[in-house]
């Protein structure tokens, strides 16, 4: 029941809700729906230019012609990154977790420390780790030295991609670990005592008992991250700019668009159609296997 | 239970690892910004031979960071305030279902997160409307009631008693005065979680400034610290001074507020 009056005061909570309701279909929704539109037009950024519906031309282009090996690239990328963050960032992730949760001395500083990239954000992080990687003389280069070997780093065809993914878990690291950590702090202690009590110590009490009681954090953990890992692009475009084999499909959507000279806003489209049928795909299918963990445990 | 000295030992060392992988690199940062160029070049690596504060000033003066300072500041501010009061518009109905179909507008909001990008017709239309390359567009852009924000309000209104509406109704209490002067108060620790990851949020974003921002004079530091570095890429002693001037705000905000900075990142992502 609404208590806040009758008649015209009834109202009231429909006129505010209808601002951000409005703000989120005019720029959010709404162009979402057309991106789909788009997909099958050839629209393009030039003002003023005609468009038309061309089908599913602009995916017959994106698989079929002449660059479609690097839109394979992209494609196959894209996933790499996904499997490689959501894994690595979460492991490592839960690892620290349960090390900081052991009661080691300074432990709000390492969780601060952690987070912090996320804090500094993108373009902070992405400039300080070119600065580490400077090939000309920086302390990576001089690690490298030692070990009697060299190279360009982020202009390096092959490993520049490896080093973004380096980067990407580095900034967001702590943030899974962060959350692990909230599941941890949640588990009652006696569970382990009586754990401890029935023989389950040490990896068993793991298994048996952080394991499942960590569920919950462990889905959000893991849907967050490849929703993230799949859509993220700007470390991308901090680090190499989608040069030396970095593009991925979420870079090739903005590299269509807004690169120099392409504005194919149709293509572009089909990219991000297609980015979200990876995205969507991908995470229904990780939801509905944690959740029934969650359900089981 | 009780846990061994090795595995504390061993905990300890693979924690001060980890620690020095994050903390090196700000370190280093710092180490180069005191440097000149040609100490630099003849060593990047070694100790800076002297502090040398006016590398800062000159960075600051080359890279025009007090524009981009103000850009960013209006930016987030304006947004981040916006943002609030949306999603404080938002959520208390929504949470309470004092509206109809409630729960499919929820749900509604919610999916935005999955939705295909909606970028590029976004562009056409800022452009269309005349919103490009300004300010009151790009603040428009930052700003949603539908974010992390609102997904924490409406777990937290939840907790509030629905009986303090009713209370305060008897009394002759309107709904835009219970919003603004009963709920608000009652809401500032999330609000404080609130502003801080919105802000955190608008204030990093590279790729919006780069679509939307192409005028110098409208760019937010982000954008103007990696302009500075395309400009002088090799000069690092210089661009060092760059990054750690879009460093330090951050990081002081970070140390003072990091309770609320690590507690909201926790609440926003399990309630969502």
């Amino acid at each position: 029941m609404y208590p806040f009056g009758k008649g015209k005061a009834r109202l009231i909570p429909y006129l505010y809700l209808s601002i951000p309701l409005l703000l989120y279909v005019v720029f959010g929704f709404g162009p979402s729906l057309v991106t789909v539109l788009f997909s099958f037009t050839d629209a393009t950024g030039v003002r003023g230019q005609e468009w038309s519906f061309i089908g599913f031309d602009n995916y017959k282009t994106f698989f079929g012609a002449s660059n479609a090996g690097d839109r394979m690239d992209a494609i196959g990328r894209s996933l790499y990154f996904a499997f490689a963050v959501v894994i690595i960032q979460n492991a490592v992730g839960l690892f620290m977790a349960i090390l900081i949760n052991k009661k080691l001395k300074g432990d709000k500083l390492y969780r601060a420390v952690f987070f912090l990239p996320v804090v500094l954000g993108v373009t902070v992080s992405g400039l300080i780790w070119q600065l580490v990687a400077n090939p000309l003389g920086g302390p990576a280069q001089s690690l490298l030295n030692f070990f009697g070997t060299s190279s360009n780093f982020f202009g390096d065809y092959n490993i520049a991609f490896e080093l973004i993914i380096f980067v990407q878990i580095w900034m967001y690291m702590g943030y899974s670990m962060t959350i692990f950590l909230a599941g941890l702090q949640s588990i009652p202690s006696d569970l382990y005592e009586a754990g401890y009590m029935d023989g389950a110590s040490g990896w068993k009490a793991f298994t048996n008992i952080t394991f499942p009681m960590i569920a919950p954090s462990f889905t959000v953990n893991m849907l967050l991250s490849i929703i993230g890992a799949l859509q993220t692009f700007d470390i991308i475009y901090v680090l190499t700019g989608g040069k030396f084999n970095t593009t991925t499909l979420a870079f090739d959507v903005y590299a269509t668009a807004f690169g120099t000279g392409t504005a194919d806003y149709g293509l572009a489209s089909a990219v991000a159609m297609i980015q979200f049928l990876f995205v969507f795909t991908i995470s229904m299918v990780a939801l509905f296997y944690l959740r029934r963990r969650e359900v089981e445990a | 239970m009780k846990q061994s000295q090795t595995s504390r030992v061993v905990s300890y060392v693979i924690v001060l690892l980890m620690l020095a992988l994050y903390v090196f690199p700000l370190f280093y940062l710092f180490n180069v910004s005191m440097k000149t160029q040609t100490e630099y070049l003849l060593d990047p690596v070694a100790l800076t031979e002297g502090i040398r504060l006016e590398n800062f000033s000159e960075a600051w003066n080359k890279g025009n960071f007090s524009q981009y300072m103000w850009n960013s500041v209006l930016y987030t501010g304006m947004s981040t305030l916006l943002t609030l009061i949306l999603s404080v518009f938002a959520a208390f109905p929504l949470a309470r279902r004092y509206v109809k179909f409630s729960t499919f507008i929820y749900i509604f909001f919610l999916i935005s997160m999955y939705l295909p990008n909606p970028l590029i017709p976004q562009f056409s239309l800022i452009n269309n409307l005349g919103l490009y390359n300004t300010q009151i567009g790009y603040i428009l852009l930052k700003t949603t009631g539908t974010g992390i924000a609102f997904l924490m309000f409406v777990g937290y209104i939840k907790s509030i008693s629905r009986e303090l509406d009713e209370a305060a109704a008897m009394d002759g209490c309107g709904y835009t005065r219970y919003l603004f002067t009963i709920l608000v108060p009652l809401m500032k620790p999330i609000l404080a979680t609130g502003i801080i990851l919105t802000a955190i949020g608008v204030w990093n974003d590279i790729i919006g400034p780069t679509i939307y921002l192409s005028d110098p004079n409208y760019q937010p530091v982000t954008k103007g610290l990696f302009t500075f570095y395309g400009q002088y890429m090799n000069n690092w002693p210089l661009l060092a001074c760059g990054i750690l001037i879009v460093t330090l705000p951050l990081a002081i905000l970070y140390v003072s507020l990091q309770r609320f900075i690590v507690g909201g990142a926790m609440a926003g992502a399990v309630k969502s």
